[in-house]
C-alpha cells in the first residue's frame, strides 16, 4: 500500500469518527441560555451612591427549571433576564441559590413558556484528560462550537474565594471568555468558564459543581472548607533530617497555624504532613489523585468535603507518626481582617460633620483599578496581610473628608485608619456611631493608629448633627449612614 | 616692602573687578567616572558611568559643587574656563543630606588667578537669578536667566528621604547644570541641583542659608549633617480643636501631634503642646514661619543650628504660655530608608547564601513589585515599623539578597528576596549579627527563619561552611563578607 492510500484510508477513517461523535452530541443549543444580570457596581469612594452595571453570561439547565452559572455579578443582582435560542424574547429570571465561595448559582424562571423546547444538559462525572474540549456559546444571536485545548488539572481560588478547588485549566486564544460558557466532552458538561488570563481559560469542573449541587438539593451543603494552616514544601532533605524524620523523604512542612478564636488548633507550626484522608503527601506538597494524578494537597479539602467535614491528617511530630483529626473551617469573608468581598449588604458608610467613615474592605482597595495592588495605598493593603483578633476583627477607617466649616484644617486626611472614638476602641461602624454618641468635654476626639501619619483630631460635638445635616444637602448624601441591609 | 604690598594688592583689587564682572572665570567643569554598587549582587557594581557637572571655587582653594555629581565617583576630573586642560579632584567634604560636597584639587596650580566667589542672601521672589554651568548640549558654559519663583522646604532627592529649604526658579537647570553658581549681582545666591520631572520652567537651587550651614558643619574637620526636632507638627486651624486647647482664631501656634520614637523632644514637649514660637520667630497656625518675606515650614527654624545646639521655643501648654529649650540632633536612624551613597552595602555570604540590610536601594532592585506578602513585609518594616511598632525595630533589618547556587543550597526553596527574622534562634537586628548566628552553631543544621509567612530553610552545616570557599571561587567574588 502507498503512502497516498494510506493517507486517504485514514481520512475516511476519521471523519467516520467523527460522524459518530457529531451523532452522539446532544444539541446544546437548547441547553444553553443567555444570563443578562444587571446588578449594583458600587463606587466604594461614594458609597451612599448605587451605579448599576449589565453583563450577559450563559446559563446551563442542569435540572427541573433550574439553570446553572457561576455566581459572579448575582450577589448584587437587581434585575435577571434568560432567553433561549441566543435570539428574541427575554424572560424574567430569579436567584434561587447561590454561593459566592463556590462560584456558583441557579436561576429559575417562573414563566412556563421559557422552559418549552429546553433540555437538561449532564454534568459529568468526571473530566477525563483528553487533548481536546468543546466550548459552547451564543455570540451574537448565532451558536458557536470551538475546540479548546486542554492544559492541565490544578488547584485555585475561586473567582471570588480565597478557598482552593480544582480547576481546569484550557489553553485557548478564543476571547471574550470566563462567563460561565459550557465546556463539553463526550456529550456530556465539562464543566463552566469562570475567568481567562492571557491564553488560560479557567473552568470549574463538573464533578465539583455535581458535588456541590448534590449537597445543596439534599440540604447538606454548609459551604466550602479550607485549610487555615500555611505549609512549605518538604524539598529540602536538610530541613525534613532537621524535623527528624524516618524513613524516605516525603511530606509538606506546616509553618503557620492561626489562632482561631472558639478553635483548638490540631496541627503545629513545624508538623510534617504525611498524609491527607489516607493520600499520602509528597515533598512539593501534591497527593496522586486518583482521576486527576498529581494535585496540590490544599484540594483535599474540597474534593468531597464541606466546611465543618473532618479530614484525618497524619503527621510527624517531635520524632514520632501521628494521627489528628481536622475540622474544616468554613470558609468566610468575614474571617479575613480586610474581607475579599461583602456581599451581604451595600458598602457602609457613616458620615460625621463631613468626615467619611468606612469599613477597610477589599472592594475599596480595588477602587483603584486593574492595577490596585500597585496603585491603592500601600499602608491600607499591607493590613491584607494581618489575621483578626478579638478585640480588633475588622478595621474602620477615616476614607475622607467633604469639606465644611466644621472640618476646617482638616480637608486634605484621609485614608487613615481609626483606633479610638472618644476614647472607644473602633473596630466596626457601629462602634463608630456608638462612640460618637459619647462625646467629653464638648468634643470628639478620634484618633488614629500609632504611626508617624496625623494621631488625633478634635470635632465640636454640639454643631456637629448640624454640620452632618449641612454636609449631607451639600453633597446631596442621602443619609448620613448605611449600615448592614438599610 | 610697601611697593611689593601695594603691587599685591592692586593684583587683588584688578582680580576682583575681573572677576566681579567674569565671574564665569571662576565655574568649574566636572568630568566624573563613577561605579555604583549592585544592591542585590553587593559584592558587583555596575558598570563605570561617565557624567558631567558643575561646581565653582571658594574659598580656601576648593571647589563647591552637589554631592549627587560626586557620588560614587572613581575619578573626578575638573576643568578651569576656557582652559583645555583636566586636574584631578578628590572629595574633601560630602553633605549627602544637603547634596553639597567641597572638592580639592591635586595640583594647587589650579587655582592659581581664579578667584573664590562670594555668597550673597536669600534671593527675594520675583528678583532676577543667572544660573552658571556645563550643562549637557554643549561643551562651552552656558548661562540661563530666570527669576525666583518661591521659596519652600523640598525633598532633596539625592538623599531621597530629607527636605531642605530651597529656591524654585524659572531658569533652565538641565542636567551638568548640577553644582553650578546661581548669581545675583556676581555673588553666589546657591547651588543648582534638581528639577522635578513633569514640571515645565521648575528648577530648583540650594539656597545660601543651606550652604552656610555646610560650610559651618566642616569648620570642624567633619559633617555631622542637618539635625532635626524628632516631633510631628501638624496645623492648629480647627476651631474646636482651638478652643479645646484655649486659644482663639489668631491664626498663630502649630499642634505637636507626635513624636519620632527615643528624640529628646519626647522628654521636652508634650503631644498637643501649642507651638508659638520657634527660634524667636512666631509659629503660624499653619506650621509656617515668616522667614525673610516667604511662608516656610517651621522645620526650616529646626534645621538651622548645628546639631547637638537648641532652639529656643515658647509654647502653649495648659491653656499657659512656657519658654523651653529643644536640643535638636541629626537622626541616621532612617539612613537606610534614604538613597545610599559613596558606602558599598554590607553583605555576608555562606553557603551561597547572600545575607544583605534592607535598604530603599535593595527593594527598587525588586521592580514597582510590592504587592507579594513578601515585598509587603520588607516594604513596612523600612518605612512603618519605626513609626508603628517601634518596640519591635531592628537596626538595621536584614534580608537573603540571593542565593548562589551550589549542591548545598540547591533544594532551597526560598532563594532571595526574604527578611530574615532569627538565624538559629538568633533574632536578626543587624548584619553583625549573622556571622555570630551562623558560625557559633554547633548543630547538624542552620535554621533560618523568614518573616512574612514565617518560612524557614535549613542548611547542613559542615556541608555549608565548606561550600562557602567553593561558592566564592566558583562566582569569582573576592571575599566572604564587607561588614
Amino acid at each position: 500500500m502507498n503512502s497516498l492510500v494510506r493517507f486517504w484510508l485514514g481520512f475516511t477513517a476519521l471523519m467516520v469518527g467523527l460522524m459518530v461523535v457529531q451523532a452522539a452530541e446532544p444539541k446544546w443549543e437548547k441547553s444553553v441560555v443567555t444570563v443578562e444580570v444587571t446588578f449594583k457596581e458600587y463606587d466604594y469612594f461614594q458609597p451612599w451612591t448605587t451605579p448599576t452595571r449589565s453583563v450577559r453570561k450563559h446559563g446551563l439547565v442542569v435540572g427541573e427549571r433550574e439553570i446553572l452559572t457561576t455566581a459572579q455579578h448575582l450577589p448584587t443582582e437587581t434585575l435577571i433576564r434568560l432567553q433561549k435560542g441566543g435570539r428574541g424574547k427575554w424572560y424574567s429570571g430569579k436567584v434561587t441559590w447561590l454561593d459566592p465561595q463556590a462560584d456558583l448559582a441557579l436561576i429559575t424562571s417562573e414563566d412556563p413558556t421559557f422552559w418549552e423546547g429546553l433540555k437538561t444538559a449532564e454534568l459529568a462525572d468526571v473530566v477525563p484528560s483528553a487533548p481536546d474540549f468543546n466550548l459552547v456559546r451564543w455570540r451574537d444571536g448565532n451558536f458557536e462550537s470551538r475546540r479548546v485545548e486542554f492544559s492541565k488539572f490544578s488547584v485555585k481560588d475561586g473567582a471570588l474565594s480565597y478557598a482552593p478547588r480544582l480547576t481546569l485549566e484550557l489553553n485557548t486564544e478564543l476571547t471574550g471568555l470566563g462567563w460561565a460558557e459550557p465546556v463539553t466532552l463526550d456529550g456530556k458538561v465539562a464543566g463552566l468558564t469562570t475567568s481567562k488570563a492571557g491564553n488560560t481559560c479557567n473552568v470549574v469542573p463538573a464533578p465539583f459543581i455535581r458535588r456541590v449541587l448534590e449537597a445543596q438539593r439534599s440540604g447538606q451543603y454548609r459551604g466550602l472548607g479550607y485549610f487555615d494552616f500555611t505549609w512549605q514544601p518538604g524539598e529540602n532533605p536538610t530541613t525534613l533530617k532537621f524535623l527528624k524524620l524516618d524513613g524516605p523523604e516525603r511530606g509538606a512542612v506546616v509553618i503557620k497555624v492561626p489562632k482561631r478564636p472558639g478553635v483548638e488548633q490540631v496541627l503545629k507550626a513545624r508538623d510534617i504532613l504525611l498524609e491527607v484522608d489516607g493520600f499520602p503527601v509528597d515533598v512539593e506538597g501534591d497527593y496522586l489523585d486518583p482521576d486527576y494524578g498529581h494535585l496540590l494537597l490544599e484540594n483535599l479539602s474540597s474534593r468531597g468535603k464541606f466546611a465543618g467535614d473532618t479530614v484525618v491528617l497524619k503527621v510527624w511530630r517531635d520524632g514520632k507518626e501521628m494521627t489528628v483529626n481536622y475540622v474544616l473551617p468554613e470558609a468566610k469573608y468575614h474571617d479575613e481582617l480586610v474581607p475579599r468581598e461583602v456581599f451581604e449588604h451595600p458598602p457602609e458608610y457613616v458620615v460625621a460633620g463631613g468626615l467619611v467613615f468606612q469599613q477597610l474592605e477589599q472592594p475599596f482597595l480595588r477602587g483603584w483599578g486593574e492595577d490596585w495592588r500597585r496603585r491603592a495605598p500601600f499602608r491600607l493593603q499591607h493590613y491584607q496581610n494581618d489575621q483578626p483578633t478579638p478585640e480588633r476583627p475588622s478595621l474602620v477607617m477615616l476614607s475622607s473628608i467633604l469639606p465644611d466649616p466644621v472640618n476646617v484644617g482638616y480637608q486634605d486626611v484621609r485614608m487613615l485608619i481609626v483606633d479610638q472614638i472618644n476614647g472607644r476602641k473602633v473596630a466596626t461602624l457601629a462602634d463608630v456611631v456608638a462612640a460618637l454618641k459619647e462625646p467629653k468635654d464638648g468634643v470628639q476626639r478620634i484618633q488614629f493608629m500609632k504611626g508617624d501619619t496625623l494621631q488625633t483630631i478634635l470635632l465640636d460635638a454640639a454643631t456637629l448633627d448640624e454640620a452632618t445635616q449641612r454636609v449631607l444637602k451639600r453633597y446631596g448624601l442621602p443619609a448620613d449612614k448605611r449600615l448592614g441591609k438599610s | 616692602m610697601i611697593s611689593k604690598t601695594l603691587v599685591v594688592a592692586m593684583a587683588c583689587l584688578a582680580a576682583f573687578a575681573l572677576n566681579a564682572s567674569s565671574p564665569e572665570r571662576s565655574v568649574i567643569q566636572i568630568q566624573t567616572f563613577s561605579q555604583a554598587p549592585q544592591f542585590d549582587a553587593p559584592w558587583r557594581s555596575e558598570t563605570v558611568r561617565r557624567a558631567g557637572g558643575s561646581g565653582f571655587v571658594i574659598k580656601g582653594r576648593r571647589i563647591m559643587t552637589n554631592a549627587h555629581v560626586i557620588a560614587w565617583a572613581k575619578q573626578i576630573l575638573v576643568r578651569r574656563y576656557q582652559d583645555p586642560r583636566p586636574y584631578q579632584a578628590r572629595v574633601a567634604y560630602v553633605g549627602h543630606d544637603c547634596d553639597l560636597a567641597i572638592l580639592e584639587v591635586e595640583d594647587p596650580a589650579f587655582f592659581d588667578g581664579l578667584e573664590p566667589l562670594d555668597f550673597g542672601e536669600l534671593p527675594a521672589v520675583r528678583s532676577t537669578v543667572v544660573t552658571c554651568g556645563y550643562p549637557a548640549g554643549g561643551e562651552q558654559i552656558s548661562f540661563t536667566r530666570g527669576v525666583v519663583s518661591r521659596i519652600e522646604i523640598q525633598n532633596y532627592v539625592h538623599a531621597g528621604n530629607r527636605s531642605l529649604l530651597a529656591v524654585q526658579t524659572d531658569a533652565a537647570i538641565n542636567p551638568g547644570n548640577s553644582g553650578g553658581p546661581v548669581l545675583q549681582d556676581d555673588k553666589v545666591v546657591g547651588v543648582a541641583f534638581q528639577g522635578v520631572p513633569g514640571l515645565e520652567n521648575a528648577g530648583f537651587f540650594i539656597p545660601p542659608e543651606v550652604i552656610r550651614h555646610f560650610l559651618k558643619d566642616v569648620d570642624d574637620g567633619k559633617y555631622d549633617g542637618f539635625p532635626e526636632a524628632g516631633i510631628n507638627m501638624v496645623p492648629l486651624q480647627n476651631p474646636a480643636y482651638r478652643r479645646y486647647l484655649g486659644l482663639g482664631d489668631e491664626g498663630v501656634g502649630a499642634r505637636i501631634d507626635g513624636f519620632r520614637a527615643g528624640s529628646p523632644a519626647e522628654k521636652v514637649l508634650k503631644k498637643d503642646d501649642v507651638l508659638l514660637e520657634a527660634g524667636g520667630m512666631p509659629v503660624g497656625s499653619d506650621g509656617t514661619v515668616l522667614y525673610r518675606e516667604n511662608r516656610v515650614s517651621a522645620a526650616t527654624v529646626f534645621q538651622s543650628p548645628q546639631s547637638g545646639e537648641s532652639v529656643k521655643l515658647k509654647v502653649w501648654r495648659d491653656k499657659q504660655p512656657m519658654e523651653l529649650e529643644l536640643p535638636v540632633l541629626v537622626f541616621e536612624g532612617d539612613r537606610l530608608a534614604g538613597n545610599q551613597h559613596d558606602t558599598p552595602p554590607r553583605y555576608f555570604l555562606y553557603g551561597g547564601l547572600v545575607f544583605t540590610p534592607l535598604s530603599a536601594d535593595y527593594l527598587r532592585t525588586l521592580g514597582r513589585e510590592r504587592a507579594d506578602s513578601s515585598s509587603s513585609s520588607m516594604y513596612y518594616e523600612l518605612y512603618f515599623r519605626r513609626g508603628e511598632d517601634p518596640e519591635k525595630l531592628r537596626p538595621e533589618p536584614v534580608v537573603l539578597a540571593t542565593t548562589l547556587a551550589h549542591p548545598v543550597n540547591a533544594n532551597l526553596r526560598v532563594r532571595g528576596r526574604a527578611l530574615v527574622d532569627k538565624i538559629n534562634g538568633v533574632r536578626i537586628n543587624s548584619l553583625d549579627d549573622v556571622p555570630g548566628a551562623l558560625e557559633k552553631n554547633t548543630e547538624g543544621q542552620h535554621i533560618i527563619e523568614f518573616l512574612g509567612q514565617g518560612g524557614f530553610e535549613t542548611l547542613d552545616r559542615e556541608a555549608a561552611a565548606a561550600a562557602t570557599q567553593q561558592v566564592l571561587q566558583t562566582y569569582g567574588i573576592s571575599s566572604d563578607r564587607r561588614l
